[in-house]
Order: structure tokens, then sequence, then C-alpha cells
């Protein structure tokens, strides 16, 4: 007799078992990182242990003609990338931050970057996983094959609950082919704040279709080494005739032109480039948080953020238009006043704060996980609440 | 509560015409796409608007009633069938209650209907890309509540990636917005939990789908092969080239032969052991370099032939064939069963070999059509289920195929749902802690399984989670596990 895939339990979920059977029965609340590297996001955690996932990284099982890896939930996306590379695949997910995260970690806090234009968010490419829950139960939840509808969705349940109800030990994500011909055209954007959401609908109702959309400010623009003034920058993949076709039709649009593909990388590590006067050894981190509407009101909000920012010159701001997310990173010292300012400039958005100094938090992101039903899950899963106590409020 | 006092009760709230309660009155709703399982309710209400449905859901709460959620009972899992339990028909709710072209979006009631939708939509140069072959029929609730996929899911994704937000109606009657029509998901995606769990956490009020921009070209083509293990091995090739195909769709011999001697004749060779329909959609050079590509592919991967549909007649021709093509089976026999596993997809080759020895050993006639670009197997069997001896060895073959795709590493479900028909093979693929944290789940929305109960996660998978991890004794073990009687049924 065969063990099905889905009954075995993994060494990662051994281990991670262990610590959340002691933590359980002395009620220790823990902190579930991945490498530490996002560590500062999220609300503050009253954690008395860090329990880590970097021990347990690797690739359990790939067959590159399925387009599917699982991986243990500390393998970094730079592995992933490496090892999918040699097959001329990637996985098409660009959360920000360093390409050292980890892929329990990106999973957890359901990250996500520009590409999510194209491919979607953590949520649209997770096939299935392994998680822990806060009393030590070990669950799977999906499969290893792309298209699955069997039980109840665990993996939408857990991807993007931030470790809060259970801790991803193995991941099965969705891979794509490398685009034989990538081409990244950079458009300008008009100086008149009121030409700018004519310049973003004209290239969304387009017959195109890009895998990521971005607009720049001047200052973003700068870092990823173009020159420090707006623009929309727009990745094309496909087959040689498809993309230069679609070349054409955004050159119609007038003002574009092709730029280093190494903008997107750029792009990925703009948080951790101190924003203002830069200390050293370690600046504090800056304060990250996106404003999501309406694609249509993206020209509208973006006006408006940059009306409220003008007098911070170093604050950066890029939008996934398409994905109607307006993205700020502000200096730490930006304070209360900045950011209350900025959230109520946007009435009818949403908010949601990546990174922030601690006495923020409460002030500007109250809990999110306000309703029964939420409270009723968090309660299932974590009946003690040791699992990243308070990350997504109390 | 009486029967009679129910209906009553209910027949106050959206009339007496809509309430159901003689036999011969709710024998069409015994069965749903799969006549093989039958069920009788003990009365079926249609509420004609989102309020009778609020008033409905708070009265069968209030008279602590089981319910079965069902659109246009088009499921081919056995999961809309109310067995003595009240069936709530909410194909009466279907308002197209807001479109909104620039953002790419619509609000729709549970019982529009997939294909009225995009019909609705289609004058604005937009669809909305789920497409299951029952979509001149089935409705977006239903599509919604099993996560419902069509061909055009290789490229689009299933209903998961095209629902943004849903209002829905708890089984005790209060209403809860999941998921954010507007903006993102900031904590838990209930919408995502919500998505595919087959009518056993409520009821969709509405749902915001996400509607795309139709390509501007399309080349769909025929490639016919004299041996499946040919077709097979190019399925894996295109996936493998990195071509994205629209769809890839596996028809064989039976299902070609079946298809071509009924109304639905597509005009595929008869002769052939199997043909690829394959669709490559974006722009108009894109997809002639595409078409070039796959052409080379299934030529030297043994295609006899490659054809192009020239003109939009010639494609929803071809299209035709395999869409109605479980409908053709019905001049085979008079019930048919179909199974729904997801292989990884090279696999292929080697799990259709066994279904063949399986369809021989056991004597029944297996009609393969399915979604090969996703491995997504629909494995047929048309039969007479008041033979015995047929019906036995039919569901024995069901049951080998089965294994045999899990054996594969697959799934037992890709679209279809686990409903009735599948949960006696979900425990292939899950462990007893899994089940139970899905049972966990469903009772944090319907603590008393009063919405479709009996789906799903088997009932003693539900009874041991509060039992102790690792020996160690649980704060909680001591809540009551849910028993038979508790499920209110």
């Amino acid at each position: 007799m065969t063990i099905p895939l889905a009954s075995a339990i993994s060494p990662a979920a051994d281990a991670v078992r262990e610590v959340i059977l002691e933590a359980f029965g002395g009620t220790i609340p823990l902190r579930v990182s991945g490498r530490g590297h996002w560590i500062d996001a999220g609300r503050p955690v009253p954690a008395k242990k860090i329990l880590s996932l970097a021990p347990h990284s690797g690739v359990v099982d790939y067959v590159p003609g399925d387009l599917t890896i699982t991986v243990r939930g500390g393998t970094t996306l730079r592995e992933i990338e490496q090892i999918v590379g040699h097959e001329r695949q990637w996985f098409p997910l660009d959360p920000y931050g360093s390409d050292d995260g980890t892929i329990g970690a990106t999973v957890a806090t359901g990250s996500f970057g520009p590409l999510a234009h194209g491919f979607g968010r953590a949520r649209d490419l997770v096939l299935g996983l392994e998680f822990v829950t806060g009393d030590g139960r070990v669950v799977r939840g999906g499969g290893r094959v792309v298209k699955n509808v069997a039980g109840f969705d665990l993996v939408r349940l857990i991807t993007g609950s931030w470790g809060t109800i259970g801790i991803v030990t193995e991941v099965t994500i969705r891979l794509y082919s490398l685009p034989p011909h990538p081409l990244t055209l950079a458009l300008k954007v008009p100086d008149a704040p009121s030409a700018l959401a004519q310049r973003i609908k004209s290239l969304l109702s387009a017959p195109i279709n890009p895998l990521a959309v971005e607009l720049l400010d001047a200052e973003v623009a700068g870092l990823v080494g173009l020159p420090c003034r707006p623009a929309i920058l727009v990745e094309l993949g496909g087959n040689e005739a498809a993309v230069n076709s679609q070349k054409d039709v955004i050159a119609a649009l007038g003002g574009a032109s092709e730029v280093f593909p190494e903008v997107w990388r750029r792009l990925r590590v703009l948080d951790d480039l101190a924003a203002g006067p830069a200390t050293y050894p370690h600046p504090e981190p800056n304060i990250v948080l996106r404003i999501s509407s309406l694609p249509g009101r993206v020209a509208d909000i973006w006006n408006m953020v940059k009306k409220v920012l003008e007098p911070l010159p170093s604050a950066r701001v890029h939008s996934s238009v398409g994905l109607g997310i307006v993205r700020c990173i502000l200096p730490p010292s930006s304070g209360f006043e900045t950011v209350h300012t900025l959230v109520e400039s946007c009435p009818g958005a949403t908010v949601v704060c990546e990174r922030m100094p601690r006495e923020l938090w409460p002030l500007i992101s109250p809990s999110v996980v306000a309703d029964k039903i939420s409270q009723g899950i968090k309660r299932t899963f974590d009946p003690q609440g040791i699992l990243n106590p308070c990350i997504l409020g109390s | 509560m009486s029967n009679v006092a129910l209906a009553e009760k209910l027949a106050v709230i959206v009339g007496d015409r809509f309430v159901l309660q003689r036999d011969g009155d709710l024998l069409v709703y015994n069965s749903d796409g799969l006549p093989g399982y039958r069920r009788k309710p003990r009365l079926a209400v249609f509420p004609g608007s989102r309020e009778e449905t609020v008033a409905v859901v708070r009265a069968l709460a209030d008279a602590g009633a089981a319910f079965v959620p069902r659109g246009a009972g088009t499921g081919l899992s056995g999961g809309a069938l109310a067995d003595d339990v009240v069936l709530l028909g909410l194909h009466r709710l279907k308002r197209v209650m807001s479109i909104d072209q620039e953002n790419l979006r619509a609000v729709v009631e549970p019982g529009v209907v997939n294909l009225v939708l995009n019909k609705t939509i289609a004058p604005l140069g937009l669809l909305y890309a789920p497409d299951p072959s029952s979509e001149a029929a089935c409705t977006i609730g239903g599509n919604l509540a099993e996560n419902a996929g069509g061909p055009h899911c290789l490229k689009y994704g299933v209903t998961l990636n095209h629902i943004l937000a849903i209002t829905a109606l708890l089984p005790n009657g209060e209403i809860m917005s999941l998921g954010n029509p507007e903006g993102e998901i900031d904590g838990y995606d209930l919408r995502g939990a919500f998505i595919g769990s087959e009518g056993c956490f409520g009821v969709a009020l509405d749902a915001t789908v996400r509607l795309t921009k139709k390509p501007v070209a399309v080349r769909t083509m025929l490639a016919d092969f004299t041996s499946v293990d040919s077709a097979a091995h190019v399925t894996s090739a295109i996936i493998a080239s990195g071509i994205i195909p629209a769809a890839l769709e596996f028809m064989d011999e039976a299902t070609i032969k079946v298809v071509e001697s009924s109304v639905y004749a597509a005009g595929y060779p008869s002769d052939a052991a199997a043909v690829l329909l394959i669709e490559v959609d974006g722009n108009e050079a894109g997809v002639s370099a595409d078409r070039d590509a796959i052409e080379k592919i299934c030529l030297d991967g043994g295609a006899r032939a490659v054809k192009v549909a020239r003109t939009e007649a010639e494609r929803g021709r071809l299209w035709q064939g395999r869409k109605k093509a479980f409908g053709a089976m019905g001049r085979m026999a008079p019930h048919l069963v179909v199974q729904d596993a997801v292989i990884p997809r090279t696999k292929l080759a080697p799990v259709l070999r066994r279904i063949a020895e399986i369809a021989a050993a056991n004597r029944v006639t297996v009609c393969n059509v399915f979604h090969a670009g996703d491995g997504n197997l629909h494995p047929n069997i048309p039969y007479n289920a008041d033979d015995p001896d047929e019906s036995e060895r039919v569901h024995r073959s069901m049951g080998e195929i089965m294994h045999a795709c899990v054996d594969a590493g697959g799934s037992i479900t890709g679209e279809h749902g686990v409903g009735l028909d599948k949960i006696g093979y979900i425990d292939l693929i899950f462990s007893a802690e899994s089940l139970r944290a899905m049972c966990r789940l469903r009772e944090v929305f319907d603590p008393d399984h009063r919405s479709n109960p009996g789906k799903v996660v088997p009932i003693h998978a539900c009874q041991e989670w509060r039992a102790t991890p690792a020996g160690r004794k649980s704060p909680a073990s001591e809540l009551v596990a849910v028993s038979a009687e508790s499920q209110g049924v």
C-alpha cells in the first residue's frame, strides 16, 4: 500500500511541532520567523521566543515538466530562483524585500510585487502547503497538482494569515516557463496631474497583456537608475512576435523607451534603502504602507498622496496601477501627523501597513481580526494565542 | 418543526408557488448532474429576492432546520442533493447588479447563469473567464460554491481567481462581507476560504467578479493522433515549451465516436485514437507564432494532421463537440459517472494506459474527455444504474481509477467538488488531522452543520479534533464532539 503524500509529516513539521508543544504547554508566545529579513514588518509582537524556519530549507519534489515545485518553508526565494532557473522556469512572485526572504514568510504574509498584475498574488500561486497549528497539529491543505478543489481551502486561509493560525513548513507552488522575449519599457508621465488618469487609462485599456505595470515617482525612478522624473514601467513577455506587436501598441501611445530589466530588481529593495538622511550602521526601518482602491481611482489617490507628501522630499511612492495599489515609503521620522493625514486623504480606500514604528500601529491600523469568523478561526487553530500574538491586532 | 408547519412558514415569505413538498414536484430535485445518485429533499423553497433569501435562511435557523443551497443543479458530485433536508434553490436571484467596465468587475446575484453573464458583457469586449462545460445552464453561485473550472482555466485560472468579494449569508442568518470589492484583503482571506466550500459555509447573496478583456486574436486547432500515448506526450511537450494555451483539451476515440454520432457532431476524425483541441489567444502576431510552434510540436510528436479553424463558425463547431460531449453520452446509456481527478502533467501517458487496463478488466467503456493542459482527467463511464452487475463493475472501475490517480501524486477532484460522490475517497489524500482541521473550519462558519450537511468531509473526521495532539491534553478537549443529532438532520 502506498502512503499518500498528503499524509506524510515532514521533518520540518515534526521539529516545529516539538517547539509548539513545548510552548503550548507553557503558553509561551512565539514570534514565527523565516530568515528574519522582514522581522520588523507587522504590528509589534510580544513574543518570548523566536521560532525560525531557517534550518528547514531545500527542495522536497521538483519535476520540471509539471511546472510545480515543493519546497520546505525556510527555502529562500533566491534558492528557488536558482533551482528552477536551470530549467528556464521561474516563480513569478516578486515581493518587496530581498531574495533572501523565505517562501514560508512570503506565503504567510501574502506578499507580492509588480508581477501580481500578470500572475496574481501569493494566494493565486500557492497550490498546497503543510502547516503546524498553534496546538501542534500537522495539517496539509491543497496538493501538488495545478488544479484542486478537494476539501475546504486551508491554503487560502493560511496564505496571508501572518503565521497567526499555522506555521508554514512546506509549500507547493506553481511555476511558469521564463518568457522567451522579456522586454521592459518606460513611459513618460505627463507633468500635469490632471493628465495622469488619462495616461493610465489608455495604457490599461490598450490591447496588450503586460506582466507588470508600475508607476514610479521621480525619487523612485532615480533610485532604480532611471532619469529622475516620474515614469510608468511596463514589463512584457511572450514570443518575439507577441512582444514586438505589444511594443508597437505602447509606442503609439507616445513617450516609450526600452530600459534595462534590472530596474525591477532594484525596485524590490527600495524599502531597505534609507528614506531621508542615511544613518549608520543600520537605519531605523522606513514606514511602508499601501493604499488600495479601484484601478480607476489610482490617479486621484496618487495625486492626493503626492500632495500630502510634498513637504517630505525623501518620501517615495510607486503604484501597481492595474491592481489599484499606491505604495508609500516614508522616512521613519515622519510621525503620526503625516501618516494620519495620508490615510485620511484617501477616503474609502483600504490602507495596509507593512512597517511602522511601534507607537503608530494602534493609532493608524487597529486589529484586522475583528469579525466573529476571523476570531473563531484564530481560536480554533491557535487556542492559546501563542502564534505571532497581536501581529494582526489584539 | 413538522414539514407542514415549516412549509407554511416559508410560504409566508416566498409565496405558496415557491415552496414544493409533494413527491411528484420534488422528483426533479432528487438528482443533480450525476443521475446515479438520488436523494429526496424534505421540501424545496425558492426565494425570489435577496430579502426573501435572508428571511428564509433565518426562518430555517429558527427552526433548527438543515438545508442544501442549489444553483442550477448541474453539479457533478452529488453536492446539491438534499437528503431529507430543505433544498434552497437560488436560481431566481438572477440580477446582474452592476458592471464596471473601467475597473473590470461586475456584481452579480448567485442565480445568474454563467453564459448569460458572458453574453451581457460581450458587447463591451469583456468576458468572465471560468467556463464550465455546463456554462449554458450553471449559475455563478454554483460555480463559486464548487470553485468551478472549465477549459479556459488553463490560462485564466479557476473561479477562485475571478471572485474578488462576496456578500455571504451565514447559516445562522447573519450577513457578512468577505473579501474587498475595491482594494486589498487585510486579515484572513475569508473570501478564499468560502469559495469552493460547496455550500457548507453558507450562501452567497452576491459576488463581485473580475472581468477579463477579450483577446484580440484567437486560434483554435484540432490535432489528431493514432495513439493515445502520442497525444499525451504532445500535451506535456506543449506545456513544457513555455506556451500557455488558452485551452488544451483531450478527447479519446470512444468520446469522438459518441460525439460524431450525435447532433453535436463537430467534424472530428472518427478513426483517430485521440484528438487535442488547442486554443491560443493574444494579439494577432503572437497567436500566429504560437500556432506555428504548436503545430510543429504536434507533428513532431506523431499527429496525423493539425486543422486550424478558419472562421468563428468553425471554431464554434469544434468547441461544441467538446462542450456537449457529456450530453452526447446520454445516447449510450441512461446513466453516467464521471470522475475529476487531477494528475501531474508528466504522468498523463502512464495513467491513461492504466485507465484503459482498468476498463478492459472490468468490461466497461471509459470515454476520456478532459482538460489535458491541467492534468484534470474526466473519465466518463456511461452505464445502466438499474443493472446491479454493471453498476458494481462501474463503481469498482471508478475506485481503481481514483487510486491510480492518487498513486500518481494527484488529487481526487479538480473542479467538480467532493460532494457526496467523492467523500469516500477524501482520506486517500488527506490525513485524519487535516480532515479534522477542515471540519473545524467549517464549524466556525456553521457550528451545527446545518448548511449542506454530510458533504465534503466525512462526519467521523469531525469528532476527534479536540482529542489530544501527540498525547497532550488540550484545554478544549471537553467540547462536545459533533453528533448526528446536533447536525439538525
